[in-house]
């Protein structure tokens, strides 16, 4: 047991101190912090800067005001005041030259036939962010829709808007009682790739462990001290546990890059921004606000957590045995490619499957994927946000054990006996006689 | 009382699919000293040296470990260098050192003081703390024979020891298993190609070839039970002189060409059956300026050569 533990120790603790998993675990949210503030920063750089130029030829949607001496929106509500975006109206366009020397950003022409053809033409020095078009787009569409509801149909535009009805679909499980599927369905597939991702890279991992400590000559001398087995265990533990150490490292980061975030939002003024009624708000209740995000309350975080660290634990010995005994098989990492295929088909396969789940996550191919252990580690966890009953997770959690448990035997036996071998190019036909000797 | 055998090896027999490694293999290696394990490639050696390690086990026979049939229980009281060694590139040369001293059983002081001690005596010690990727073949084949003696194995198998070594280097590794020897609580089980230094260290040596046992026994009673009646001498006359003198008395095996500063040559020869020496030794002197005549007694190098190419023509 304390080799066992020293030889977990040092294949964790080897791994971990490179530099590039402290540089790859630490840059990835800081990485993401800064994309994201960079996001937030290059959307407000731009919303700040844009003075449009509405050249109302058509006169339907501006007028003179004689009190102001300017020409004013007919309807001042369509065009809100925002910090980013200003407008100002005239009967005229300007001519390039006018319009290049004045400090407005766009100039959008409403000419005439805007009733017709519903196309006004904007110019430009600089390119407007997607953003901004989106939202002068919006603001002259609210704006005719307006004088159309008012000037040709007649109608009290309050009335109008009453009138105007969108239905919004809003689910229901009968057995469980929870709502928003598709929120949870999403939760699922991100457990589900994450889990795809962790096996994938900590198996090859375990692989490339193999083939460096049987190219290295080393393994002899292990192997003279501990049984094959032991060494096989040690290293599929030890590498699982630097996954186990990434995703609590990321976590943590996350977290306070979450709560750091949130913080520097909040002092920005960038969610009061945000906010559509120009309320000042907390970073939290801007979360809980925001109906997208609402459906994070119906997962039950505990049992999605739980199992994911069965599945992570069988999953990996699972697949992580395997690829220890195709590294013992060969003496280099290009001839571990035809004897990998077979092994990383359920896997594939798998999320191949969770992807197209997220269309439909209670189908049958994900159903009965989640019964059959190969790839249930996946599969499983895509469902269980949107509820599975306990004898389809407990029956799938004891076929992945027990696949497992028999998987890690078998490799073991093909393990002890490649792990010797040198130069040899192994086939399915040799493995198989690996297995049954005894 | 006769000591128990460090390792009684009995009627061993190995097979990997149809290929048979070992055939009905049996001696014994007496305690204390060094005992030589020999045999060309393919003999089956580092599958006896795998199954003394525990990494594989017999189809038949047995191996006693003084006494006792040998477990992975023993494995504490061996130390191995095998023929193909390395260490992990990814570590220091220290904590590697220290981590095989723990998977032998060693608590932590107990192997940094021993290692202390091997540091400074294979003058690595300045070594401790570098990757071991920036440390020389020479330095690490150093490194891993510490390893092998760290934990005061009784019974020491070494694996060619002595290849990739500087000579330098090479007679470091050759006084500290002649000290191991004189201390008299290691049995050393060296198995090498270096038929040098079987001579020089082995007090007895095993034979292998085609998985079997071709010779066994102490080496010079091997190497007297080797003479064949053939004669050394050497001489101070030209090739061709030595050539027409000896006319048909006795077979010329070898000749040196080269003569040495003295102006002396060496010559093997064997006289025809029924040849008396005296005689002949008084006769030759007269033809040719002899400085020295000698029955010659073959090296490890012949008795190997030899003994294999005899258990070849047996079984042609």
């Amino acid at each position: 047991m304390n080799r066992l533990r020293l030889i977990i120790f040092r294949e964790w603790y080897t791994r971990v101190r490179r530099r590039a998993f402290i540089l790859g675990t630490l840059l990835v949210p800081i990485l993401m912090a800064i994309l994201v503030g960079f996001g937030v920063w290059m959307e407000r750089a731009q919303m700040e800067e844009n003075k449009v130029l509405v050249a109302d030829l058509s006169g339907l949607i501006s007028y003179w005001d004689e009190a102001r001496e300017a020409w004013v929106p007919a309807c001042p509500d369509c065009f809100p005041e925002r910090s980013h975006l200003e407008y100002r109206f005239a009967e005229e366009a300007l001519s390039d030259d006018d319009f290049l020397a004045s400090d407005y950003t766009l100039m959008v022409l409403f000419d005439d036939g805007i009733l017709q053809h519903q196309t006004a033409k904007y110019f430009y020095d600089k390119s407007p962010a997607l953003s901004t078009e989106s939202a002068v787009e919006n603001d002259l569409s609210s704006a005719i829709e307006r004088f159309k509801v008012k000037e040709e149909l007649a109608l009290n535009y309050e009335a109008y808007k009453r009138l105007k009805t969108n239905v919004r679909l809003v689910g229901e499980d009968v057995v469980t009682k929870d709502g928003n599927a598709t929120g949870r369905t999403l939760i699922g597939f991100i457990f589900s790739f994450f889990m795809f991702i962790q096996i994938m890279v900590y198996g090859m991992h375990v692989m490339r462990g193999v083939i460096e400590e049987k190219a290295n000559r080393i393994v002899e001398v292990v192997i003279s001290v501990v049984k094959p087995i032991e060494l096989m265990a040690g290293k599929i533990i030890g590498i699982g546990l630097v996954g186990v150490t990434q995703v609590l490292a990321l976590t943590l980061l996350g977290y306070i890059v979450f709560q750091v975030g949130g913080i520097s939002l909040e002092a920005s003024g960038l969610l009061t921004a945000a906010s559509n009624e120009g309320l000042e708000l907390d970073f939290e209740t801007w979360i809980a606000s925001n109906d997208s995000l609402g459906f994070l309350l119906d997962v039950n975080w505990p049992l999605m957590i739980f199992a994911s660290l069965i599945y992570f634990v069988a999953g990996f010995f699972m697949y992580a045995s395997l690829f220890a005994a195709i590294g013992s098989a060969v003496d280099q990492e290009s001839d571990a490619q035809y004897l990998m295929i077979p092994a990383m088909l359920p896997l594939l396969a798998s999320y191949i499957v969770a992807a197209m789940a997220l269309e439909n996550p209670e189908g049958q191919v994900a159903v009965i994927g989640s019964y059959i252990p190969l790839t249930a580690p996946i599969l499983m966890l895509i469902r269980l946000p949107l509820g599975v009953e306990w004898w389809e997770l407990t029956g799938s959690i004891i076929g992945v054990v027990v696949t497992a448990y028999v998987l890690v035997r078998l490799s073991a036996r093909i393990f002890r006996t490649g792990i010797l071998m040198h130069g040899k190019k192994v086939t399915f036909r040799e493995l198989g006689r690996w297995l049954r000797h005894d | 009382m006769r000591d128990l055998p460090a390792l009684n090896i009995a009627d061993i027999e190995k097979s990997f699919g149809a290929q048979c490694a070992l055939d009905g293999v049996g001696f014994q290696v007496p305690q204390r000293g060094v005992f030589g394990l020999l045999g060309p490639n393919g003999a089956g050696k580092t599958t006896l040296l795998r199954m003394l390690n525990g990494i594989t086990a017999p189809d038949r026979g047995s191996i006693s470990f003084f006494g006792e049939p040998i477990s992975r229980e023993h494995l504490k009281s061996i130390g191995y260098l095998p023929e193909e060694r390395g260490l992990y590139k990814s570590m220091r040369v220290g904590e590697q050192a220290m981590y095989f001293a723990q998977l032998r059983g060693m608590n932590k002081t107990d192997a940094r003081s021993k290692l202390r001690h091997w540091f400074e005596r294979l003058e690595v010690d300045g070594w401790w703390n570098k990757e071991v990727s920036e440390v020389s073949k020479g330095m690490a084949q150093k490194i891993q024979f510490i390893l092998s003696v760290l934990h005061e194995p009784r019974l020491l198998i070494l694996d060619e020891p002595l290849s990739g070594f500087d000579p330098i280097n090479a007679q470091r590794v050759r006084d500290v298993i002649a000290d191991l020897k004189a201390q008299g609580n290691t049995t050393i089980l060296l198995s090498t190609h270096d038929m040098g230094s079987v001579e020089e260290m082995c007090d007895e040596v095993a034979l292998l070839n085609h998985g079997k046992l071709v010779l066994h026994g102490a080496v010079p009673e091997l190497r007297e039970a080797a003479r064949d009646g053939r004669v050394e001498v050497t001489f101070r006359d030209t090739v061709m002189e030595f050539t027409v003198a000896l006319g048909a008395s006795a077979e010329l095996i070898r000749i040196e060409e080269e003569a040495t500063v003295t102006g002396e040559r060496r010559a093997l020869l064997r006289l025809r059956d029924g040849t008396d020496q005296a005689e002949w030794l008084h006769w030759i002197s007269g033809q040719v300026k002899l400085t020295s005549c000698a029955l010659w007694q073959p090296g490890m190098r012949e008795i190997f050569i030899q003994a294999v190419e005899h258990q070849g023509t047996d079984e042609s």
